[in-house]
């Protein structure tokens, strides 16, 4: 054979293995089976508790196959678009509810009201209506969260118990108010080698924005006001803002050009850090590192964090079959949440918090003590623009380049200008 | 031929049309049901884009520190690797050893090398009694620490062209002038510089294009930061494309960046070109 023809042959080839794979499932005998894409972030340990729950769901339903495809979220997020948009995307796949405002508008994201209906239906009232409230849209909803994922504090046991913060049973406990959580920053701070500069730290920021995010709703702080325009500079945004410059200034933190934070935590560098459930993963996979989570400390007038969920939502256009198996596999996925959690998640179903076997996970049942209390990035299609604003009005501050509300009210102005030009755009400028 | 002819009209006119049309339209990913026809309000709206014009002021930052560097220092790797008489090849492999690596590869070995806690370059200073740097966590030091990045990333492949040019240099010119009385710098710059000028205006031409275009290396070291200070023209067109999903304004700013580079590249095109003659 020429080499021409063998070319022409592989290409053949390749060409015929291509099309067989996409569009002939039933090649291999699974005739009538039907095939759901999952695709997901999932690129932690938390994609292998989701593999084991994926190969269980496909044991308990011979009928179909679910496939999972997981890749890094920035990269996801926009393969995702740009797949769906022509109907070629995933018959299920996970989207933040924060991220939820653009893809609904994107159009491609179904209406799954029916998950809630009949005798088989999940309950609405085993949702927080807050949570459930990020995926509504008038009558729809266009998504079912699969869990709540709020920041919180973490806490080396080994040095919170040398620094003396122990419960009555003589246990290393985390600190739970401001004055508690500063003095525990002051204690665990420490210069070894007497150089002047501290070499392990009380606590350190992890991503600055969510720090700040984090303890917006303690002193009464939101992203938008009631008619949807921007308030990232009210008092209370301004004054978790200040708390932090504050930390800064009292030399609490490690300085900016430091780089510690969560790896510093790792290292046992860094005694507190604030970060998401979701870290749990990482910390479970370390031998020896002894630790503690639970709820951010009360530093300003209430109990608040940040948080997020994990939504699970179908493609617009399926067909009734797929569409009813898509349903069939969002369901196991909820009712199984408790599993789900074990990879570092609290789940998103009232019921599954109170099973006994999340109750005696230690760290997810202390973050679900926030639910009550949790705040949501806004729901705007503006969100990318929105959360760099205030990164730089974070960054500004800590770097002592100006005062929280000078940095906000730039925010402010900045954020505002990209919502006046979302709306001019989509015509709902008032 | 027809092959090559297909992939480009493919890949690069068609794309290239694409672009042309997205930028006169409001094309948001998230409404696709209100794509108009807007007229040059994408320009107007990046020529009043306060980032748009901080983009461009770190590029040229960029731009103005990588494009002289990197001819000069290549220039003197090129005429040290023909002046040596063994180990050339093991010398020239070497130095285009780091070329080889994808962006994504020697983006994550500099950001070790520049982390502020555990670098090597700051393990480095500790032990020479010196203090630690902020290489990529400060204004004044990030963008400075990206071109350090990129040179040794780029030199390679430029010292190895320029090194060409310098081997063709017929032997019997650089003879004859010697015997005429010349000395080094007189060779220098009356035989061996304006024989190189037409490699040099290549050089020059296709490193401003390419610093103008710089996006992995700022991308994975700073994303950007700080505070803006390393986010060049097209991160700032990717994420208003890729993030954002506006597609319009995003065509729009890389219409206005080929212009821009169209405009340096002629100039430098023009100047070189006559200084050659």
């Amino acid at each position: 054979m020429s080499p021409k023809a063998s070319l022409a042959l592989l290409f053949g080839v390749c060409a015929a293995l291509g099309i067989m794979r996409a569009d002939l499932p039933s090649f291999a005998g699974d005739r009538g089976r039907i095939e759901l894409n999952f695709w997901n972030g999932f690129t932690g340990p938390d994609g292998r508790t989701m593999l084991r729950m994926i190969r269980r769901f496909n044991e308990q339903n011979p009928d179909v196959r679910v496939s999972m495809q997981r890749m890094d979220w920035a990269t996801y997020y926009n393969k995702l678009m740009v797949a769906a948009m022509d109907g070629r995307g995933p018959e299920v796949f996970v989207i933040h509810a924060s991220t939820l405002p653009r893809m609904h508008r994107a159009g491609f994201v179904s209406d799954v009201r029916g998950l809630f209906e009949g005798p088989e239906g999940v309950p609405q009232d085993d949702f927080d209506p807050y949570v459930l409230n990020q995926v509504r849209y008038g009558e729809k909803f266009v998504g079912l969260p699969l869990d709540i994922h709020p920041q919180g504090l973490y806490g080396n046991a080994d040095m919170l118990k040398e620094a003396g913060f122990v419960d009555k049973d003589g246990h290393p406990r985390l600190p739970e108010t401001r004055e508690e959580f500063l003095s525990a920053a002051r204690k665990m701070r420490k210069d070894l080698d007497g150089d002047g500069r501290p070499d392990v730290w009380g606590f350190a920021l992890t991503l600055w924005r969510n720090n700040f995010q984090s303890l917006m709703p303690q002193f009464g702080g939101r992203y938008l006001d009631e008619k949807g325009n921007a308030d990232l500079d009210n008092p209370g945004n301004v004054a978790a803002l200040e708390f932090l410059s504050i930390l800064q200034k009292e030399k609490l933190v490690p300085p900016p050009e430091n780089g510690l934070g969560w790896v510093g935590y790792r290292q046992k560098k860094v005694a507190m850090v604030f970060d998401g459930v979701y870290m749990l993963g990482d910390l479970q996979r370390l031998n020896d590192m002894p630790y503690l989570g639970g709820p951010i400390p009360l530093i300003g007038k209430r109990p608040g964090t940040m948080a997020d969920s994990h939504v699970l939502c179908v493609r617009e256009g399926l067909d009734s079959r797929r569409r009813q198996a898509s349903a069939r596999f969002i369901k196991f996925l909820s009712a199984n949440s408790v599993e789900w959690a074990g990879a570092g998640q609290v789940p998103a179903r009232r019921s599954v918090r109170q099973d006994p076997e999340f109750l005696k996970m230690p760290v997810q049942s202390a973050f679900a003590r926030q639910v009550p209390f949790m705040l949501y990035p806004p729901r705007t299609t503006i969100l990318f623009e929105l959360t760099l604003e205030i990164d730089l009005a974070v960054e500004k501050v800590m770097r002592g380049r100006t005062n929280p509300a000078e940095a906000l009210r730039i925010a402010d102005e900045n954020a505002q200008r990209f919502l006046d030009r979302d709306r001019r755009e989509r015509g709902t400028m008032p | 031929m027809a092959p090559y002819a297909l992939s480009f009209l493919t890949f690069v006119i068609v794309p290239v049309g694409v672009a042309l049309v997205l930028a006169f339209m409001q094309f948001d990913l998230t409404a696709r049901d209100q794509i108009q026809y807007v007229g040059v309000r994408n320009f107007d709206d990046a020529l009043k884009d306060a980032y748009f014009w901080q983009a461009f002021r770190a590029t040229f930052a960029f731009v103005v520190l990588m494009v002289p560097s990197i001819v000069v220092t290549a220039l003197a790797m090129a005429f040290g690797l023909n002046a040596m008489t063994t180990g050339r090849n093991t010398v020239r492999a070497l130095l285009f050893l780091p070329g080889m690596f994808n962006v994504a590869v020697a983006g994550i070995l500099w950001q070790w090398f520049y982390n502020g806690q555990f670098g090597l370059f700051n393990f480095a200073l500790k032990h020479l009694g010196l203090p630690p740097q902020p290489w990529l966590s400060d204004r004044d030091f990030a963008m400075p620490s990206i071109v350090v990045m990129s040179l040794w990333w780029g030199l390679g492949g430029t010292s190895v062209i320029l090194l060409a040019a310098l081997q063709q240099i017929p032997r019997a010119i650089l003879e004859a002038a010697v015997l005429d009385g010349a000395g080094h710098r007189a060779l220098l710059h009356r035989i061996t510089l304006p024989l190189l000028r037409p490699v040099l205006l290549f050089i020059v031409v296709t490193n401003t294009i390419g610093a103008f275009q710089v996006f992995g290396q700022p991308f994975l070291l700073t994303r950007g930061g700080p505070e803006l200070a390393t986010r060049g023209v097209v991160q700032y067109i990717y994420e208003t494309a890729f993030n954002n999903y506006r597609m319009g304004y995003g065509a729009a700013m890389s219409w206005l960046l080929f212009a821009v580079i169209a405009v340096f590249a002629l100039v430098q095109y023009r100047f070189l070109r006559r200084s050659a003659h």
